[in-house]
Formats: structure tokens, sequence, C-alpha cells
């Protein structure tokens, strides 16, 4: 009697907490990229301006849209495709050297390969921070960036 | 005076031709693989943004790169080596600056291939140490193609492993630069 009472209530809800512990850290582990375009952006900005934030003040920039979801809208500069298939568009004034470089998730290649150079689009992506550079112009770096809508 | 207004300029336009000798990339790619031998999953983060100046004249060479900017296949990697390892909100950008060695016995001007050492010093998670690798240099059409390996000590940036993981994580990150530059027209 008394062993029953035992197994009812110790041992069989230790395993149920032991079984969920187990569970979440399998979910956790296995826990993939959340998908940009599914997330709302925390900032709205045009790229000339989110740059010229940047340039003005890159600690409180830094500070104020690292690892933030940003939607920045621009001129379409560049855009290139390496080796391996990765598109990066880079978005801007083409009079000034400073733009806002968008690094493209593979998963929307295909969307990034239907835009073209001189149009104005928007794009969507996690600010890795900037890219200081006096001879070749200074670089905010978005990372897993989809096209948010074209226009 | 007017002979010295034109010496002025003859002098900067002299300056900045001398200038129109550097080679750049944007969008340089940086491989980081810190798997050790006895992890069963790979731990390998790519960063395909990197910033690289090299100056054809005297050697000199720049690598600047965003650690927020490397991407991991598991979201909760990528996590831990932006929060824990190399804090990445406090050390934003890890740099490199160094030399091409032997820099006079590339040929820029013609197709080539060349091995060359390179040394200098990284900067990461606010430690500078002394790096030194060899380089392959392949030049065509005007372009300069640059594939280095090295490896970094993870100790030597104050980068701790915690215990739980020491099996997995190696000690020593091995790093893969490959870019292509191209020549600067300022």
């Amino acid at each position: 009697m008394k062993r029953k009472k035992i197994i009812r209530y110790i041992v069989l809800p230790l395993l149920v907490v032991i079984a969920a512990v187990a569970f979440y850290i399998y979910k956790e582990y296995n826990r993939a990229h959340k998908d940009t375009s599914k997330l709302k952006p925390d900032y709205s900005i045009a790229a000339a301006d989110l740059v010229k934030e940047f340039e003005t003040n890159e600690q409180a920039s830094n500070k104020k849209y690292w690892d933030k979801i940003i939607r920045v809208e621009g001129m379409v500069k560049d855009l290139t495709q390496d080796d391996k298939g990765f598109y990066s568009i880079v978005l801007g004034d083409t009079s000034i050297m400073s733009s806002v470089r968008c690094s493209i998730d593979s998963v929307h290649s295909n969307d990034a390969a239907l835009v073209k150079k001189g149009t104005v689009i928007a794009v969507k992506g996690i600010c890795s921070g900037f890219n200081a550079d006096e001879l070749l112009g200074s670089d905010v770096i978005l990372v897993r960036s989809v096209i948010d809508s074209k226009k | 005076m007017k002979n010295f207004f034109l010496l002025a300029c003859a002098t900067i336009l002299f300056a900045t031709g001398s200038f129109s000798q550097k080679y750049f990339t944007k969008t340089a790619k940086i491989d980081f693989d810190a798997t050790s031998a006895s992890s069963p999953e790979k731990i390998t983060g790519v960063n395909r943004s990197g910033t690289c100046v090299v100056d054809t004249k005297n050697g000199n060479m720049q690598f600047a790169v965003l650690m927020k900017g490397f991407a991991f296949e598991r979201a909760l990697m990528e996590e831990h080596f932006n929060e824990n390892y190399v804090e990445s909100h406090k050390f934003p950008k890890a740099e490199f600056k160094g030399d091409l060695k032997d820099n006079d016995k590339i040929n820029y001007s013609k197709d080539g291939t060349y091995t060359v050492k390179i040394k200098g010093k990284l900067t990461m998670h606010g430690e500078s140490n002394d790096v030194e690798t060899e380089a392959k240099i392949v030049i065509q059409n005007g372009k300069i193609n640059a594939v280095a390996d090295f490896s970094v000590k993870l100790a030597d940036y104050k980068v701790a492993i915690p215990g739980l993981v020491a099996d997995k994580v190696s000690k020593v990150a091995k790093i893969s630069v490959s870019c292509s530059l191209e020549l600067f027209k300022g």
C-alpha cells in the first residue's frame, strides 16, 4: 500500500517532469531560425536616413538598431549573387558611397532574383551593425533579409 | 603664384593617382569551424559580408567583419555564439590588419597564381593577437581572388567554453577566408 502511494505521488510526476524537460531541450536544440518575412519590423526607415543616423552617431545607433528587425526602403544600387547562389542587395543613393547591404535569406532567393537595379524596394532584415570605412564608404548590414514589398 | 597652384594641383593628382592601387571587396566570405573531433554535430558559421582592402603598392591589407553576421544552421547555436562566446553586443566587429609578405614579387597587372605569407594582427572579442598564415592569390582579368586558412586559439581571445560543451566545441577554431577583390575607382 505504501509503495503504491510512492509510485503514484512521487515517481509518476517525476517522470512527467523529466519527459517535459527532455521535450523542451529537444525542441530548443532543433529550433530553426524564424522567417524574417513573418516578423513585424521594429523600425521602418529610408536607407539614406538609416546610414546617416549611423554616420552621425554609431554608438547610439548600434544600441538602437542592433539585432532589431528593420524595414528599409531605398533604391537598389547593386544586386549580387555569389558562387553558392546567395544574393545580396545594396540599397541607397548612388551619389554617396555608403549604403545598406542586405544579405538575403536563402529561403527567399527566388524573390531576390526578380529584383532590378535602379528600382525602389523595401527589404526587411536583422541589423548586424555598421561597417565604417572612410575609403570604401560605410555600410549598415542587414542579415537574413527578405524583400518586403515591391514598389 | 600661378605656377605654385599648378604644382599643387599636379601633386594632388599624383597623390590620388597612387591611391588607385587599392583593391577591395565588401562580400568576402568567412567560414568559422569550431567542431571538435569528438563532436557528433558540426559547429560552423558563415559570414558573407566581410570588407577587405588591399593596397597593392605596399601589400598592406585590412579586413573587417561584423560578428553578428555569422549565420549558423541552428538558431540556438547562433544565439550562444553571439551572447555567450564572442559577446557581439559588446564587441560587434572583428578586424585584421596586416601585410602581404613578398608583395613586390606579385605582378598585379598580369594573370598568375601566387602563394604568399600574410602577417598581421587579429582583433576579436576585445583582444589582439598576431596571426600568420599563407594565402593563395590568383590574379585573373584584373581581379584578385584570394583564399586563406588559419586557426585561432579561442583562449587567446578570452572566449570561454563552458564545461558542458567542452567535448563539442574545439579549443581552436578554423577560419577560412575567400574573396574576390576588384580595383577601387575612387
